[in-house]
């Protein structure tokens, strides 16, 4: 490492990273984007609405003065947001400023406009460093299982059985015997409906697992999921996240895979029945007649793209169920596809009529995996059936054959594949139009399961830091404190060395830091433990390397021999020391969760920075130090040490 | 040149006074440790109370009453505070109960802990129902999941570590390592129960940060030994106690500057931040302590055992 250009490295390391840093203390920029159906309220309550805006951005949202907001928060802004400037903007005061006043922010729409760094570099992602929710606040949502409609949706599932029970208890072509056996089983059936407390809480213990999965699939590091047993229901804490409908979508996302068989068609070749046919109709007469804007598809897909929320979706559904007449048997549900482009976003672009009864669920599959078709050049998801579902699909498909049989995903049929023959087997696949994305969401939606009951929310509530924003201040100073102390403290105990080992220690944070805002990182109380100790290793590493050199010198080496063989000696002691270290920073987070994995993330980034900065870093200036600066003294300690042999 | 060694037995000895004293002070004295909402759930109500009664009110309230909680003000405006009251109470709350309805209240009798609580701020604050914003029994967030993680990830963690170390060193080594780890862990959960330090987030952490830099500690000291093993002119405790006495100067700088960090939280005024503080510097002294004084001389104790029995 005698090479000055080396030098270059560290530099390009510190650059990127202060560039990296840049958006944490930048000034920025922030739409808050506001509802258009403000306009429509009554003049007295809007009136009320931005006065009382206007005055809580005053006491509560920026009492200090530091942001600016444009127009003036008692007015509507002409464009369809208000711009607020400033630094430090944090989630939890977006979501804060969005919760309070709903009426007038669409928190969804709200932006963070990207600064120049997150434009160009990264495409318009953020990278602030996030904090967790015990620094900053959060949101916390109470999710209630709702249960009438998990045992309506199980109830579903045993239309076709219970129908040929019911038939069968009544033959009276049936011998006694025969006819109790359909009875007996009827009632089996029917207790399967009766949610004991212990169901319930094995239901709710499943959702929570599958809750944690999708969190921690979000990027969020800390989220903390906790069942409430006498209230049936799920407590949710959110750090530091800014956009909680979306999250809250995630979490209460009952998506399930199923199959359901189509509507049969009548005789007619073309048809595809009678509800689907009469709908197409319609559409058809719309279209001929040139308004296509006003075809229920386009109705449809107009809701989906101004993300109008499942509810609104529901409600067109049904009012158009209404509208044709289509009988309690079957129920409407959309075909989403890319229409002919691949690049094309999935869209709704059919309504289909599926029988209300599920042929098949989520939970007679297993072992799901997306692969790439090399032909199509499309995805698809392969999964074994479990030996019941492999039954039900053979018995399915072999009575059904010349039927289409639709998989919906979620609410989405993504395909209605004519059954051709009956499969066997045990193994099936599911071909859409997928990208890699949707593959992987739907291969994990069915080896993961499905939220086994749908929840509501029950309360969702904004919270304030545990630790109060004065004691975070408090707390922050503490450990500046300390690291100016102990820059300090190198400094008086290892002068020009001390020196190096500061720089080392300053330049270890911030590209520690760097890379944490890189990953998306939510920064928790625990997460400053992990940085502290990462600083005390750092010291470490220098200190061992130190107290070497000194030792060489001692024995009256020459300085730039008593550095190179410093460095040396102590380079397997940092290996060793710090790899042991790691290993159990690796453990805790494969197998640790909520606090232990925040801890053990900055600890194990923390280590391999350290190592670069005391293992490459110090050495470097150090070498230029004493071969290119001539530095011919080193004093380590208060005994001045010199080379004999100068 | 301190001979270690030679004292091993006193500080082996010390260690295991400690130990005895903090356990038995925590079970005998205290009868456990400190119960925590975040560790063993609880009860939490929020209620929306009258505009005269103040924090400070609420306070004498529960002190007089001989309960613990834990206030937070969740609504300036409305007056409402969220109260956490730890399991360890649960009893107390029954029975003052009890008292208020009397004895023979079969109401008060069938009551569970979260309608004792509920009925004695109703009575005593003369609270409606309807300000009674929530009330439920919470479950343990960190308590459950550390717990039933906790041992095989601690457990996991020494086995890799005993492997690696016996990979780049020596078994020995590895068990002294380890040993010394243990050694640490158990004293410093023996110091959270001396001081009812509540268990939290933070004391989690605390005893996470405490793991990594004993181990970090351990393993400089056996560095050295490894390296002067090489010249093997000396007795093994020979080169143990010269390598300790090498590495000293080190170890008394890095913990000085960990201490100095850890230490500023205390002087800086971060008081939700003590406890996390308090075991930390107990714990850093602890791990300097114990790579000095107890890992290296149970290498040397194993070596001097190993040896002994080759040679019967």
């Amino acid at each position: 490492m005698k090479s000055v250009q080396w030098i270059f490295v560290p530099i390009l390391v510190v650059a990127s990273s202060l560039t990296l840093l840049y958006p944490n203390f930048a000034e920025r920029e922030l739409e808050l984007a506001v509802r258009k159906e403000f306009n429509q309220l009554p003049e007295e309550t809007r009136k009320d609405l931005l006065s009382n805006f206007a005055e809580r951005w005053k006491t509560d949202y920026n009492p200090k003065g530091d942001w600016q907001i444009e127009p003036d928060p008692s007015v509507f802004p002409e464009q369809d947001y208000y711009l607020v400037k400033g630094r430090f903007i944090t989630s939890a005061k977006i979501n804060q400023l969005s919760q309070e006043n709903q009426e007038l922010i669409l928190e969804p729409k709200n932006k963070l406009r990207p600064t120049l760094v997150e434009e160009y570099i990264f495409g318009g992602r953020p990278l602030a460093i996030r904090l967790g929710l015990d620094l900053q606040g959060g949101m916390r949502v109470v999710l209630k299982g709702d249960f009438d409609d998990y045992t309506s949706k199980l109830k579903d599932s045993y239309t076709k059985e219970i129908e040929e029970l019911t038939k069968k208890k009544a033959d009276v072509a049936l011998s006694e015997k025969e006819r109790k056996e359909a009875q007996d089983k009827l009632k089996e059936i029917e207790s399967y409906f009766e949610l004991t407390p212990g169901r319930k809480l094995a239901e709710l213990e499943k959702a929570k697992l599958i809750i944690d999965n999708r969190l921690t699939n979000q990027n969020l590091t800390e989220p903390q999921v906790r069942i409430q047993k006498d209230q049936d229901s799920i407590e949710v804490s959110l750090p530091g996240v800014s956009n909680s409908s979306q999250i809250l979508d995630i979490i209460r996302n009952t998506e399930t895979v199923e199959y359901r068989l189509r509507e049969p068609s009548d005789s007619n070749a073309n048809s595809r029945g009678i509800y689907h046919d009469a709908i197409e109709l319609e559409e058809m007469k719309l279209m001929n007649q040139g308004k296509r804007e006003e075809t229920e598809i386009v109705r449809f897909q107009n809701i989906v793209k101004q993300k109008l929320g499942k509810d609104e979706q529901d409600k067109f559904l049904e009012a158009m169920e209404k509208k044709y007449n289509i009988p309690e048997k079957y129920k409407l549900y959309v075909k989403w596809s890319r229409a002919n482009n691949p690049k094309a976003s999935l869209l709704p672009r059919e309504f289909v009529v599926l029988e209300r009864a599920i042929s098949l669920d989520g939970k007679d599959m297993r072992n799901a995996r997306e692969s790439y078709d090399q032909n199509r050049l499309t995805y698809y998801v392969s999964f074994s059936l479990t030996s019941q579902g492999a039954e039900k699909f053979f018995d399915i498909t072999s009575k059904n054959v010349g039927r289409q049989l639709a998989i919906v995903w979620g609410d989405k049929v993504i395909s209605d594949p004519v059954i051709r023959s009956p499969i066997a087997g045990g193994n099936a696949q599911i071909d859409g139009e997928f990208g890699q994305k949707e593959a992987t969401d739907l291969a994990n939606v069915i080896s993961e399961g499905a939220l086994p009951i749908p929840l509501n929310v029950l309360e969702m509530r904004f919270i304030g830091p545990t630790l109060g924003i004065e004691s975070i201040e408090v707390g922050l100073k503490a450990v500046l404190l300390g690291f100016a102390l102990v820059i300090v403290f190198m400094l008086v105990i290892y002068r020009l060395s001390g020196l190096v080992a500061d720089i080392a220690l300053l330049v270890n944070v911030i590209v520690l830091m760097a890379l944490l805002s890189l990953m998306g990182f939510t920064l928790t109380l625990p997460g400053f433990a992990g940085i502290i100790l990462t600083v005390g290793m750092a010291v470490d590493a220098n200190v061992i390397i130190y107290e070497r050199i000194k030792e060489e010198l001692a024995a009256g080496k020459h300085v730039s021999a008593a550095v190179a063989q410093g460095f040396e000696n102590a380079f397997w002691t940092i290996m060793d020391s710090n790899v042991t270290t790691l290993i159990s920073g690796i453990l805790m987070i494969k197998l640790g969760n909520g606090p232990i994995k925040g801890f053990a993330i900055t600890l194990c980034w923390g280590i391999i920075t350290s190592l670069f900065t005391s293992l490459f870093l110090s050495r470097m200036i150090m070498d230029l130090l004493v071969n290119k600066f001539g530095v011919r003294k080193l004093r380590i300690g208060f005994k001045k040490l010199e080379s004999k042999n100068v | 040149m301190f001979d270690f060694i030679k004292y091993k037995y006193v500080s082996i000895s010390f260690s295991l006074i400690l130990i005895a004293i903090g356990f038995g002070v925590t079970f005998g004295k205290y009868g456990g440790f400190a119960t925590s909402l975040d560790f063993d759930g609880g009860l939490r109500a929020v209620v929306e109370f009258p505009k005269n009664v103040e924090r400070k009110n609420l306070e004498e309230y529960f002190s007089s009453k001989n309960l613990e909680a834990v206030l937070v003000l969740m609504d300036k405006d409305k007056n409402d505070y969220q109260i956490d009251i730890g399991l360890g109470s649960v009893d107390q709350i029954k029975e003052l109960y009890l008292q208020k309805k009397g004895k023979d209240s079969i109401e008060a009798k069938q009551a569970s802990a979260i309608d004792a609580l509920i009925g004695l701020l109703q009575e005593d604050f003369k609270l409606e129902k309807k300000k009674i914003l929530s009330a439920n029994q919470v479950g343990s967030v960190v308590g459950a999941e550390l717990t039933s993680t906790g041992i095989s990830l601690l457990s996991l963690t020494l086995f890799f570590i005993m492997i690696y170390l016996s990979f780049r060193f020596q078994f020995k080594f590895a068990l002294g390592a380890i040993l010394a780890l243990i050694h640490d862990l158990v004293i410093t959960i023996a110091f959270i129960g001396f001081f009812q330090i509540k268990p939290s987030v933070p004391i989690i952490a605390a005893l996470l940060t405490l793991l990594g830099y004993s181990i970090n500690d351990t393993i400089v000291v056996f560095d050295r030994i490894r390296e002067n093993a090489g010249n093997l002119r000396d007795a093994f405790s020979q080169i143990i106690n010269i390598s300790i006495n090498q590495t000293l100067a080190r170890t008394f700088n890095t913990s000085v500057a960990t201490l100095i960090s850890v230490v500023a939280i205390i002087i800086g005024g971060a008081v939700e931040l003590y406890d996390f503080a308090y075991v930390l510097t107990f714990g850093i002294i602890l791990g300097t302590f114990s790579s000095v004084f107890i890992a290296a001389p149970l290498v040397d104790i194993y070596d001097t055992l190993s040896k002994r029995w080759k040679r019967s």
